[in-house]
């Protein structure tokens, strides 16, 4: 079982600095979604709605369409999974997994199977983790939740590469044999691109985009191949990003091109795919773009 | 921590109990190193001068400010870890409530059975079993005044307990949270003078403000604390109940 989303007109207030600003929102059951924005966008904010870690300002904040809110029910099968996790830091790390069974759900034998893999010392302290280690636990503990609204909010910090990448693999793994709803907030885009399903995209506290990914990755493309061929292939379309390797050039560009010139640039040995994620978010999010 | 076999429905209870189960274990080591001291301690002194006053009145009384520092230093780290794991405030509010009074009633019991094992030492020996009131002892002559003086520490631990509650969760909701002292401290110093006759530790002021407790009867006490613990108890809860949990600090 997974659970939906529903934000109504929610307002989320810091004193006098809006956080969030009016959002409304829909996330379907059973998906990976991508939250993505920039630093102080509100994606922790919106997060933190959604695991009842605040109460927002005005509206209404609603999962498996129910109230959140001081609601057992619900709370008990929502995880959200900050930096570094929420640990008691004079625990070690076997009592740190063991907290996680006050949900129901907790699968501890889950969790500490995936400590074995990750060479998480079960007997160290938390505080005396490195950082790399602490997110691994915060991860597993995330994992091994089992909430049917598992949210993982920049919870890849000081992980090395494969680590991540085991992290997203069990993830995966997981997700197949339980599905459930999954939000990643990351700024490590393209890392996670391939995982998404949908991704929401904030910006200074509103709700800029929520489109499947393919619906994003359709809003423009990357041509790669002869520099001449490619410079003619994007001529007049506004770019987002360039590289150039001697005479291999790789540009991506906003919008979707035209059936003609996608011919003309095949026919000049032009290999066109779908937009990077990454550039596509700078472009969204860029100041001058949205009248910052 | 946790039982591993917790329900939705009984988890808050649950967790109250393991919070009382798992601090015991903790301080464990420390309780039973203040008991031992407090036996060994007139024994050794008695080789040297003579035995006035009571050694275990004071791990005793400062098992009250032992419990306060408990229930804050519980909460206020533990808070977002709770929520993190999925539970309600509603139901930390309850485990915390079942923490006090099992803390309260366990701490408290031992106490005064350790208190009374000390009247029975000092008969034995011949000592002046006595504790500190003021500028005069107090001396216990019986067993059951003995009784008549420790049968209070439950309560007062609970007193204080509720106190130290209030002080965490007022701290972590608010930045100046921590100011709930002014209107805590001495209202818990007062009752405590008013139920167990004490003298209150600290400085002048302190006595001087818990003086006319001394003058109350033990209704008025007893109905002056108990009606303190239950309206703290709900200003605590009432707090947590609107706490949000904190942004991570970068």
């Amino acid at each position: 079982m997974s659970f939906s989303v529903s934000l109504r007109g929610v307002t989320l207030k810091y004193r006098a600095t809006e956080a969030l600003s009016d959002i409304d929102l829909d996330l379907e059951a059973g998906k990976i979604y991508g939250l993505l924005g920039r630093n102080g966008a509100g994606k922790t904010t919106l997060l933190s709605l959604l695991a009842a870690f605040r109460r927002p300002t005005a509206g209404e904040v609603r999962v498996d369409g129910r109230p959140v809110w001081e609601n057992a029910e619900v709370v008990s099968r929502v995880a959200l999974v900050r930096e570094g996790g929420d640990f008691d830091d004079s625990e070690n790390v076997r009592s740190a997994l063991e907290t996680g069974e006050l949900r129901p759900s907790f699968d501890l034998d889950y969790a500490l199977r995936l400590a074995d893999e990750f060479e998480l010392p079960l007997k160290t302290k938390v505080r005396e983790l490195s950082r790399g280690k602490r997110s691994v636990l915060a991860a597993v503990s995330g994992l091994a939740a089992r909430a049917e609204l598992t949210m993982f909010d920049e919870v890849h910090l000081g992980m090395d590469a494969p680590t991540r990448d085991r992290f997203y693999s069990e993830l995966l793994a997981d997700y197949m044999e339980r599905p459930r709803t999954v939000i990643l907030s990351t700024h490590l885009i393209d890392e996670v691109a391939n995982y998404l399903e949908e991704v929401v995209i904030v910006d200074r506290g509103r709700l800029l985009r929520h489109d499947p990914l393919e619906a994003l990755q359709g809003m423009g493309a990357a041509l790669t191949g002869p520099a001449e061929a490619v410079d003619d292939a994007v001529a007049g379309l506004e770019t987002l990003a360039e590289q150039r390797l001697g005479g291999t050039k790789s540009v991506t560009v906003a919008g979707a091109l035209d059936a003609g010139r996608r011919e003309r640039a095949a026919a000049a040995g032009v290999e066109i795919g779908p937009v990077g994620l990454q550039d596509l978010f700078i472009h969204l999010t860029d100041p001058e773009r949205t009248g910052a | 921590m946790p039982d591993r076999n917790v329900t939705l429905g009984n988890r808050r209870y649950g967790f109250g109990v393991s919070l009382f189960t798992e601090g015991m274990r903790y301080f464990a080591f420390w309780i039973v190193a203040a008991i031992v001291l407090a036996a060994l301690a007139p024994i050794v002194v008695a080789q040297f001068r003579s035995i006035e006053i009571s050694a275990w009145y004071f791990p005793a009384h400062a098992g009250k400010f032992f419990t306060a520092v408990i229930a804050g230093v519980f909460l206020f780290p533990m808070l977002p870890v709770c929520i993190a794991a999925g539970l309600t405030r509603r139901e930390l509010a309850t485990a915390m409530k079942v923490l006090g009074l099992l803390w309260s009633g366990a701490l408290g019991a031992l106490a005064v059975a350790l208190f009374l094992a000390e009247h029975a030492m000092y008969r034995a020996f011949g000592w002046t079993h006595a504790i500190e009131q003021g500028p005069v002892d107090r001396p216990f002559e019986s067993f059951g005044a003995v009784l008549e003086h420790s049968a209070w520490l439950p309560l007062t631990y609970l007193l204080y307990f509720v106190g130290g509650a209030l002080i965490g969760v007022a701290s972590y909701r608010w930045d100046l949270g921590w100011l709930i002292i002014v209107p805590v401290v001495p209202t818990v110093l007062f009752l405590q003078s008013a139920i167990d006759r004490t003298e209150v530790w600290g400085p002048d002021w302190f006595k001087r403000a818990t003086e006319p407790a001394y003058e109350w009867g033990v209704a008025p006490a007893l109905i002056a604390t108990v009606a303190a613990i239950v309206v703290g108890a709900w200003a605590a809860r009432r707090i947590l109940l609107d706490t949000p949990i904190r942004a991570k600090q970068a």
